[in-house]
């Protein structure tokens, strides 16, 4: 199966405290992956490493597109990873909050235009067909996630659980072939958290992106992932399908304390 | 000791204290042979209080003191009726301009006022003024306008662009010690175009290593670059004639077949091409904001960081705001230059900066209607205050007055005289709500 990331050997280090040591992992195309780990553990750092906010000191990140060469992401600014077909998300939601919800997706949907300046001033007619285009796509995608009805609600008016909706639909306006989800659950109620499943399998499904995602919540997790990664201290200590995570004891360790410390209890 | 915790004391003191204050700043020098004139002028010249009554300075900056801080003061205990009320007295005219006929007819007569303007304002002061200071001025924010409300860039050396279109000028026109391109002096028509350049390219230049860094670290760097500026026009006797500065800057002029027509210092000619442009920057400026380029300024504004996950490259785009905004302080530079017939480098100070900045706050960051009328507004006060200042004013007392105008402004319209729509949605939507929920 073709591998859309490739991580071997990635250590991230900030002024000598490591934060990821010899991580190495990869994903397959079209899959729904999961990388879990206890507060601190170096998911984030790994999110940041992959989508070019930080610069690991050692290893290689290759991005495999669908056309075109393979992508070393390491060193590439975060917008050159993002027109390379990379999406995120937040952790905590970072939205244009001065603007509504249809402009939030809108920036995102016409940022890989060309420049234009001069066409911007004047108006000119390929720059009116690029917003036509651009608006339809942004409609789209709205429907799509479920937030046409508050296409024109400031972004920040909006609930945790539209955020989240509202960030997958920004990530997927760029056009990418992955979208990386810093934990989507995050302070959404249960029934937000039921149709955020649903949507990410729809995004995998219909739009055919594939997903990589962090998430706390064990139930949502172990009901969308198809494969996981578990990271303590910065390391890789398992890999496998939700069942084999589930009875690994070194995840239950790094979970619950050490066995000596469970049997103290 | 319960008397000094009061609040009302507390206000009063700080009320007290900050009229003492204002007063030792704005009073007379002392000198060597009354070295307490200073101090006890301070408090004991007369002033005109605004042209109603003659009393101590003291008391006038109390009387003003009082109603700003009374006014703060009622504000923030009426907090819900008071933003109830000015939403009602904003909401008039407001609702009045979602209609496009009414918008359209409102533009087409303040465009006819403008035209008209130098026949109803006939007198010499105000008619220099109206261009040397007013036009320049809504220029120089229109440009800061886009740097500093629309990409969210606090630029503190605004003034280099603006030195930089007018020494370009002179440069062109052959008034500078460093002799012009091929030896050909060329009229100042032709030097518009050269000096927009020049300020747009040197916004480029102050942009690329610059505008990596963020908030409070930019200001910096931009307060730098505008001293630079000055300091060269100061220092660099063999480019910029240094001090002293430049020779006679010729003024605009036709010279096409038998027609002969030069402006000389009348200044209607000049307010004239100042307005036609300041519309074109208008017209370039809002398609602008409207436009890809504005939305991802906003967005870069907003949060840069999420600006950048979805693929816009914040540099370029900051870059491009500087230089664009760096286009109308040139051509501002243009009208200085060849309506002054003269430049030094007194001309480009940090006051202009500050100045420019304050009118662009004032207006409401990020509006083009706030940026024009906040600078007709303001500097038609200090004018005015300047052509025909109530008994007993000092120089330095402007200041205080426009920041006074400034505090008032703040409390009942945080956004400014006119707020943007993209920036004020968030504020309007949350005093919506609550009003909604009362």
């Amino acid at each position: 199966m073709e591998r859309i990331f490739e991580v071997s050997g990635v250590t991230l280090r900030f002024a000598g405290v490591v934060s990821l040591s010899d991580v190495s992992m990869h994903q397959n195309r079209g899959e729904i992956l999961a990388v879990i780990g206890p507060n601190g553990a170096g998911k984030t750092s790994l999110f940041n490493s992959l989508t070019g906010v930080y610069h690991p000191q050692e290893g290689t990140i290759v991005l495999n597109r669908k056309d075109g060469e393979p992508l070393s992401v390491i060193g590439k600014k975060p917008h050159v990873i993002n027109s390379a077909g990379v999406a995120r998300t937040f952790q905590a939601s970072r939205m244009f909050n001065a603007l509504t919800t249809f402009e939030n997706v809108k920036i995102a949907a016409e940022s890989h235009k060309g420049l234009g300046a001069i066409g911007a001033m004047l108006r000119g007619p390929r720059t009116r067909k690029d917003e036509k285009l651009s608006d339809q796509k942004t409609w789209e995608l709205l429907h799509f996630v479920g937030l046409s009805e508050k296409a024109n609600t400031i972004s920040a008016s909006l609930s945790y659980g539209e955020r989240r909706r509202l960030e997958i639909a920004r990530g997927l306006a760029t056009n990418p072939e992955v979208l990386l989800l810093d934990e989507p659950a995050a302070g959404t109620n249960p029934s937000e958290k039921n149709d955020l499943v649903v949507l990410i399998r729809k995004v995998r499904d219909e739009m055919g992106v594939s997903i990589l995602l962090i998430e706390h919540d064990m139930k949502l997790v172990m009901s969308l992932a198809e494969r996981l990664y578990v990271l303590n201290f910065g390391s890789v200590i398992a890999e496998g399908t939700p069942d084999e995570i589930r009875s690994n004891p070194a995840v239950i360790d790094a979970y619950l304390g050490t066995t000596t410390a469970r049997e103290a209890k | 000791m319960n008397f000094l915790q009061s609040k009302l004391t507390k206000k009063i003191l700080a009320c007290v204290g900050i009229t003492a204050l204002i007063c030792l700043m704005t009073g007379p020098p002392g000198s060597p042979t009354a070295p307490s004139a200073g101090i006890v002028g301070s408090f004991k010249n007369e002033s005109s209080f605004f042209g109603l009554f003659n009393t101590q300075r003291w008391v006038v900056f109390l009387i003003l003191g009082t109603v700003v801080s009374t006014l703060a003061f009622l504000y923030q205990s009426n907090k819900t009726e008071v933003v109830k009320a000015t939403a009602k007295v904003v909401s008039g005219p407001r609702t009045l301009l979602q209609h496009r006929l009414a918008r359209r007819s409102t533009l087409l007569a303040l465009f006819v006022l403008a035209l008209v303007l130098p026949k109803i304002v006939t007198d010499a002061f105000w008619q220099e003024a109206m261009v040397s200071q007013i036009a320049i001025f809504v220029l120089l924010a229109l440009g800061l306008n886009v740097v500093v409300g629309f990409a969210g860039l606090l630029d503190l050396g605004f003034v280099a662009f603006y030195a930089v279109g007018a020494y370009a000028t002179a440069w062109a026109t052959g008034a500078l010690p460093l002799p012009p391109l091929f030896g050909v002096h060329i009229n100042p028509f032709f030097a518009i175009p050269i000096a927009i350049v020049f300020a747009m390219v040197s916004g480029v230049i102050l942009g690329i290593p610059t505008l990596r860094l963020r908030g409070d670290y930019l200001a910096i760097v931009t307060l730098g670059f505008g001293e630079i500026i000055t300091l060269f026009a100061n220092n660099l006797y063999g480019i910029t004639g240094g001090a002293l500065g430049t020779q006679a800057i010729p003024h605009f002029s036709f010279h096409v077949g038998p027609v002969n027509y030069i402006w000389n210092l009348a200044p209607v000619p000049y307010y004239y091409l100042t307005l036609g442009f300041v519309i074109l920057f208008i017209v370039i400026f809002y398609s602008l904001e409207h436009s890809r380029i504005g939305r991802s300024w906003t967005a870069i504004r907003e949060d840069e960081v999420a600006a950048e996950s979805v693929g816009i490259n914040p540099l370029k785009y900051k870059v491009m705001a500087f230089a664009i905004g760096a286009a109308s302080a040139g051509f501002a530079g243009v009208i200085t230059a060849a309506q002054s017939n003269y430049l030094n480098p007194a001309t480009f100070t940090l006051y202009v900066s500050i100045n420019v900045l304050v009118l662009v706050i004032f207006g409401g960051m990020g509006s083009i209607p706030g940026a024009v009328f906040g600078a007709i507004l303001i500097q038609s006060v200090s004018m005015y205050l300047i052509h025909t200042p109530p008994s007993g004013y000092q120089a330095q007392d402007l200041y205080i007055y426009i920041g006074g105008l400034l505090v008032v402004m703040m409390i009942f319209r945080p956004g400014g005289l006119i707020p943007a729509k993209r920036r004020g949605r968030t504020q309007v939507e949350a005093s919506s709500t609550a009003s909604e929920a009362n």
